[in-house]
């Protein structure tokens, strides 16, 4: 589908491309817009990573500058600058299922994974990249994961090893701290009655799944709600709770940056696509998909994920995984996509939160408000 | 050279099976695709967020999905769709070619009942599909009767093999319930098949289990009393279940409706109870699920279900839904087994750690006397979940259900359905090929016939000539008047003094038979026969003389039809 689209855009967008290099050179000669490329991502140690792995070999590389705007998640901005036809962006980092929106709206430019370099054995890039991880306009680069992590010092004698431990109050008391959404808890909760992966999905889309996966997560005595990704893991390293959800790097970050005692349980991890989009109507979108080869390189991946413990979305970048570049420590066993922590992954189905998002949020809600009553 | 010829049956089955198990796998993933599309998947019900249409939709999918299926059965000679039934009849009364065109056009309604979210099942027309495929291979390279019942059970046992991703429940299968006898001759195509159709489902049909249990607790002893009793129990779920399709397929017979309408107005019915309790819709998939969950299902809400299920299944099927038996006897089992595990669990309040033992236990309890095949049920439990405890539990369950059920309502449900169409199984294939043997096959006019006005002395001169030692009386009119021995006829001769007729002669005491008469009843009336001959006589058409079966040819024919069983059923290769 993504080769017809390019096949078709291409000879359409050549001339007006073409048009448009023209008008910048008359109109505005002193702009360097031409050596700039501006990519929206995510800050922080993320944008930390990407900095060292993709951007600065890139500009090394090309001499291109790489502008960094930070990003938020949500569409709102992306949205109101193509509505007005003043995209600042070229690329976007986004999540998959936010990625999978725009483009419903429109608002995405397509792409094709032709436009992918081959591994280094010369394996096509659709045999080398994971499954699904090529969209209609958004490829997916990493894989991050939605993780429980546990204090190591809060169950002498035993630790968590399934995703049914969360649940189970008493071989491992004390307070959870949960993200305040309906994603990722109800995926949990019913698993914690041993249904297969595969079924998850189908069984959350009766009344009768949500009701017993609402069921399980109502066992729980006490649960701390998280909206902020770093709220978990200070209530974890302070000892606010015993067990918390929250992203796996951030976890990583604590346990090797910050010493902090936790340790993660990797059984049913709920995995995302984290993609490169370009946005209709940016202003070097050659350039941008250019930098998208670059940066989706089997190096530059294998790169990254030494940076930062996200899963390479190529099957050839995970196998050149090696160590991170300060502590010295394998990254091999913190990225989600390690066949060891990848065993009981769970990929969060985005076509069915896309639709039905809105009345489980509902149902979560009416759920919550009863919970912590008036 | 037998060798060869046996190396190519093999490789016919296998064949067979490659193609039956692509079919079957095209045919689960369309009935999903159709499910998704026509919002009777839970999910796709989910995803689609318009209340009014939904609504709307759950009552005219099925009512719609039932006018298309009954309108392709009145494509179908019987104007009803076929079903293992038929299968079991074709091998048993080694009458074998199945026609394809039925065959095919059956699967085709079947795709539209499961499609259109119908409450029937789809493993009975993947063996129909199966075995329509084996008995078209069969015939297109012309082999014999035994071959074509061979080819047949490879193509059935393929189907389920790939649709259960059970080999070996496939083999048996084929063996327990269609072929009914272990021959080496058949196991080895059969098994071939099977094997393909396994491989074929664990490369291209990328779906999960039909169940797989995690590792649970190991049940405690007496809890093996409880799984005898859930056997005893489901027994008799399992004759409401066959007596509700039954009885409904009676009722639905006597409406005066046309039966073309009838699966519309059932459609109709099972959507506006789907609109209160959505779990009867389709093949269930998902509440076969949560009936594994301690606790998914409240006592009441199980039994409410259960019922409702019974009745959904037998209105679908009874008034002409196209669909098998066993997906719906499979959901009714579980509910079964969770409403005894949860009853259980109240009782004795112990935690309910094997739950699952349970639900599985009702379901094998159901299952098995449905479709008649106990071991063919272990085994999907045992090749689904791998679980040797879960198995040994089934079978302490299936030990009484099975013969409970065989003594109270018959071996399976396919054979009831038989029986009423006069094929009755209970005594096995030897009396069911021998019943389905007309006696006309062995008709001759190499007889004497009789003129009743004739002399006694004409009629010694005649039956001299023909070396025959009994005549038969017809009249002018063709008609059959009695039987005369050669001896009686001289008797006569000797003791009148003049000419004597005929028809004044004492005749012999000599059952007749019809031309529907079977060599099985054939045979019973010899029992009482010293003599020659039989003659066949049409009432149907005033009495009027067929011709005879002489004694040698019955006892010939029963001899060469026990032999080519035997040869079937015992041979190696």
């Amino acid at each position: 589908m993504a080769r017809d689209d390019r096949s078709r855009r291409w000879p359409a967008s050549a001339p007006g491309l073409a048009l448009l290099w023209l008008a910048l050179f008359i109109a505005m000669p002193v702009q360097a817009e031409d050596d700039t490329l501006s990519v929206l991502s995510w800050g922080g140690a993320y944008e930390r990573a990407q900095q060292a792995a993709l951007f600065a070999p890139y500009t090394a590389a090309t001499g291109m500058r790489i502008e960094v705007a930070r990003y938020d998640g949500g569409l709102e901005g992306l949205r109101r600058a193509v509505a007005e036809g003043e995209v600042p962006w070229d690329l976007i980092d986004m999540t998959r299922s936010e990625a999978m929106a725009a483009c419903a709206e429109g608002l995405l430019e397509p792409l094709s994974p032709e436009l992918l370099a081959p591994a280094p054995d010369g394996t096509p890039a659709e045999q080398d990249f994971l499954p699904n991880s090529f969209g209609r306009c958004a490829i997916t680069h990493s894989i991050f994961a939605t993780v429980v992590a546990y204090r190591q010092d809060a169950f002498p004698g035993t630790r968590p090893e399934s995703i049914a431990d969360l649940f189970d109050q008493q071989q491992f008391p004390g307070p959870r701290a949960l993200q305040r959404t309906p994603a990722v808890n109800l995926e949990w909760a019913l698993l914690s009655y041993r249904v297969p992966h595969e079924e998850l999905y189908d069984l959350l889309s009766t009344r009768r799944g949500l009701d017993l996966a609402l069921a399980r997560l109502d066992e729980l005595q006490e649960i701390q709600w998280w909206e902020a990704g770093d709220t978990p893991v200070r209530l974890l390293t302070e000892g606010e709770v015993v067990m918390a959800s929250g992203y796996n790097g951030r976890f990583f970050d604590a346990m090797v940056n910050r010493g902090a005692p936790i340790d993660i349980l990797w059984d049913g991890q709920v995995q995302e696509h984290e993609t490169w989009a370009i946005p209709r109507g940016a202003p070097n979108p050659e350039t941008a998909r250019d930098f998208l080869r670059f940066a989706t390189t089997t190096e530059r991946l294998a790169d990254l994920s030494r940076h930062i413990p996200y899963g390479p979305a190529r099957r050839s970048a995970a196998a050149r995984v090696t160590t991170h570049p300060d502590s010295g420590i394998d990254m091999r066993l913190h990225i989600p996509t390690h066949p060891l922590n990848a065993e009981r992954a769970l990929a969060k189905d985005e076509a069915w939160y896309a639709r039905t998002l809105g009345r489980i949020e509902d149902y979560f809600r009416a759920w919550l408000e009863e919970r912590e009553g008036p | 050279m037998a060798v060869i010829r046996f190396l190519g049956l093999v490789l016919l089955g296998a064949i067979v099976g490659g193609v039956a198990a692509l079919l079957a796998v095209a045919f689960v993933s369309a009935v999903l695709a159709l499910n998704d599309l026509l919002l009777i998947s839970p999910r796709s019900r989910m995803m689609f967020d318009h209340p009014g249409l939904l609504l709307a939709a759950t009552v005219a999918v099925p009512a719609l999905g039932g006018l298309v299926v009954g309108l392709l059965h009145r494509a179908i000679p019987e104007q009803r769709p076929h079903t293992p039934a038929d299968v079991i009849a074709a091998v048993q009364t080694r009458h074998g070619r199945l026609p394809a065109r039925a065959g095919g056009l059956s699967a085709l309604s079947a795709l539209v009942s499961l499609g259109a979210g119908a409450s029937v099942g789809q493993y009975g027309p993947l063996v129909q599909l199966g075995a329509s495929l084996g008995s078209l291979g069969a015939r297109v390279l012309r082999l014999g009767r035994s071959d074509d019942n061979i080819t047949i059970a490879c193509g059935v046992a393929a189907a389920i093999a790939t649709a259960f991703n059970a080999p070996l429940a496939g083999i048996v299968f084929a063996h327990e319930v269609v072929l009914r006898h272990y021959a080496l001759r058949a196991f080895a195509p059969v098994a071939a098949a099977a094997l393909v159709g396994y491989v074929i489902a664990t490369n291209v049909l990328d779906q999960g289990a039909l169940f797989h249990v995690a590792e649970t607790a190991v049940p405690r002893p007496w809890e093996f009393m409880a799984f005898l009793a859930i056997g005893g129990l489901g027994a008799l779920v399992a004759g409401a279940y066959m007596h509700t399709i039954l009885g409904m397929t009676r009722i639905a017979g006597s409406l005066p409706l046309a039966p073309a309408l009838r699966p519309a107005l059932a459609g109709a019915l099972l959507g506006l109870t789907a609109l209160w309790v959505p779990d009867i819709l389709g093949m269930g998939q998902e509440t076969l699920r949560f009936a594994t969950i301690a606790g998914a299902f409240g006592s009441t809400e199980l039994l409410l279900v259960l019922v409702l299920k019974i009745a959904a299944t037998g209105l679908c099927l009874g008034m002409g839904f196209s669909g098998g038996v066993f997906s719906p006897a499979l959901v009714i089992g579980m509910l079964f087994g969770a409403l005894c595990g949860s009853l259980v669990g109240q009782l004795s309040g112990a935690p309910q750690e094997t739950f699952v033992f349970y639900a599985v236990c009702g379901m094998v309890a159901v299952t098995s006397p449905v479709i008649g095949a106990p071991l063919t049920s272990l085994l999907i439990v045992f090749e689904l979940t791998g679980s040797y405890a879960l198995t040994t539990a089934a079978l302490a369950s299936v030990t009484l259900a099975s013969p409970i059920a065989a003594q109270l309502f018959g071996r399976s449900l396919f054979d009831i359905q038989l029986e009423g169409r006069g094929l009755d199984l209970s005594a096995g294939r030897g009396r069911a090929v021998l019943r389905a043997t007309p006696v006309t096959e062995y008709l001759t006019k190499a007889c004497v016939t009789l003129d009743p006005q004739s002399t006694v002395a004409e009629a010694v001169t005649a039956l001299c000539q023909a070396r025959h030692g009994e005549g038969y009386l017809v009249d002018g009119q063709g008609r059959y008047r009695g039987c005369v021995s050669l001896a009686d006829l001289e008797a006569a001769r000797e003791a009148a003094a003049g000419p004597v007729r005929v028809d004044e002669v004492a005749p012999l005491a000599r059952p007749v038979l019809r031309p529907d008469t079977s060599l099985w009843d054939a045979m019973a009336e010899l029992q009482d026969v010293t003599g020659e001959a039989l003659p066949v006589i049409d009432p149907h058409a005033d009495d009027a003389f067929r011709g005879v079966v002489f004694e040698s040819s019955i006892t010939r024919a029963y001899l060469a039809h026990s032999d080519e069983l035997r040869r079937e059923e015992h041979g190696t290769g």
